[in-house]
């Protein structure tokens, strides 16, 4: 019965996807994916210097206001700059997509840091860690959960500026390829990219963040 | 104040006229002191016990430099201090081996020599055992205890120990104040503890540094003569713990 139901569905799904052409969906959800990736990676090492920088200085209750007007200014509104400067390529589509999944990585750790209990401050202060030594040995360890909360919420909008920007820009790209796909009339080609994005959203928050998670939590519980 | 008289030369601490205040409004919590002077003489083992508001915990950040203190002086006769909490203040991504070692890593001592240090200092206070353990899968006891090997790993010839037990159940922190008093007879180092239980008090301390609160200040210091090993049940004790008590009664 069920082998039934299966084979019917895949008749049915392979019909309905039967004008998509999947060559041209994957080249796109894979260069969305690489350049999402990218800017990740960047915004990731931008995001936590800059806060673990900020949260060692004396500047860091200064300057936690000033990042937060930075932060609500809404990013499409800058695409225009980025397209001046950058043009349509690569590059202005990942510093684009840094340019918003830096804010929530640099305020996830920069609230751990400003939020820790005063006694682990002091703990650390008299067993040693001060100076540079206290980044590396104190602040970074401790950031360690705020980085992968702040990396989900980055990732996930992410995907909107990745995509968003392709669509703009009517580069390369799954953007673009749905541009262009309800362009044409050919819908189905839209909702497969769709389900194609869903499924790596899907696969690596099982395979790389739900572990990560539950081992933080496990190691970091009170 | 007998106590109090000792010359510098033999003290490990002399605060004299010492106030500390807070304009930031934040840490309104933090008691304010108030012209607070004693001195502890070194390998005494001095005990600060008051009501909470008293500033006893802002006294240790002062004496300890975390916190400056806006007039009077200290005089720090003492190398390398070290500090056991209350909260016990545990690093949770680092095992108890680690815990008990990262004074030695930030003072650059290479791994294998640390690790062998930090391993003896679990030992002494019973925790080999479970060396490899993250903070998380240990108990309060366990917990304070590698505290205490964290801060006996640095060699401080001061240890500032704020409230070790009041977050101990009683068969726990009465195991703990055993190993305490053993692991200062053992090292001979200056102990300074804020504490909340006259008993206790008595049976540790040398001098016990009485703190009222509002401003923070000390309305007296006792010397404590019973002899040693204390015996926690005679009468000459529980006079002592009476005495105390009184006084405690009378300024609050």
């Amino acid at each position: 019965m069920a082998g039934v139901i299966i084979t019917a569905l895949i008749i049915g799904l392979s019909g309905y996807f039967g004008t998509v052409s999947w060559p041209a969906l994957l080249d796109a959800v894979l260069r969305t994916t690489y350049r999402l990736a990218l800017s990740y990676g960047v915004a990731l090492l931008v995001g936590v210097s800059v806060a673990l920088l900020v949260g060692w200085s004396r500047f860091a209750d200064a300057l936690f206001p000033v990042f937060d007007i930075l932060q609500n200014i809404p990013s499409f509104a800058l695409i225009p700059l980025f397209i001046y400067f950058l043009g349509y390529g690569d590059l202005m589509i990942i510093l684009f997509a840094v340019s918003s999944i830096v804010w929530p990585i640099l305020f996830a750790v920069l609230s751990a840091i400003k939020s820790v209990h005063n006694d682990l401050n002091d703990a650390a202060t008299i067993f040693g860690a001060t100076g540079f030594r206290r980044i590396v040995s104190y602040l970074a360890p401790l950031s360690y959960p705020a980085i992968l909360t702040g990396s989900i919420v980055g990732i996930a909008i992410g995907w909107e500026s990745v995509i968003g920007a392709e669509i703009i820009a009517n580069a390369s790209g799954f953007g673009a390829f749905i541009k262009n796909a309800s362009a044409s009339g050919i819908d189905q080609a839209s909702v497969a990219g769709m389900f194609a994005i869903l499924i790596i959203v899907f696969v690596v928050n099982r395979l790389v963040w739900a572990p990560l998670l539950a081992e933080s939590a496990r190691r970091y519980a009170e | 104040m007998p106590n109090s008289m000792a010359t510098h030369a033999d003290s490990a601490l002399v605060l004299s006229r010492v106030s500390a205040h807070f304009d930031d409004e934040r840490k309104r919590d933090a008691a304010a002191l108030e012209d607070i002077s004693f001195s502890v003489p070194a390998g005494a083992f001095v005990s600060v016990i008051g009501p909470s508001g008293a500033g006893k915990s802002t006294l240790m950040r002062v004496i300890l430099g975390l916190m400056p203190h806006a007039s009077g002086t200290i005089v720090r006769n003492f190398s390398r201090s070290a500090m056991v909490f209350q909260n016990y203040a545990l690093f949770p991504w680092l095992t108890a081996l680690d815990n008990a070692a990262f004074g030695l890593k930030m003072g650059g001592m290479p791994r294998q020599e640390r690790e062998k240090i930090a391993r003896e200092k679990l030992k002494e206070v019973g925790l080999e055992h479970l060396a490899d353990h993250y903070p998380a899968a240990l108990s309060g006891g366990q917990r304070q205890r590698v505290g205490l090997a964290r801060a006996l790993a640095i060699s401080p010839d001061l240890l500032i120990l704020d409230e070790p037990f009041s977050n101990l159940d009683t068969i726990t922190a009465e195991a703990l104040k055993t190993d305490l008093l053993k692991i200062w007879r053992a090292y001979g180092m200056t102990v300074l503890m804020v504490n909340h239980l006259i008993p206790d008090a008595i049976e540790l301390s040398d001098q016990i540094i009485v703190m009222n609160a509002h401003p923070g200040r000390i309305e007296k210091v006792l010397a404590v003569d019973l002899p040693r090993p204390r015996d926690a049940r005679g009468a000459p004790f529980f006079k002592e713990v009476d005495e105390l008590t009184e006084i405690i009664r009378s300024v609050s």
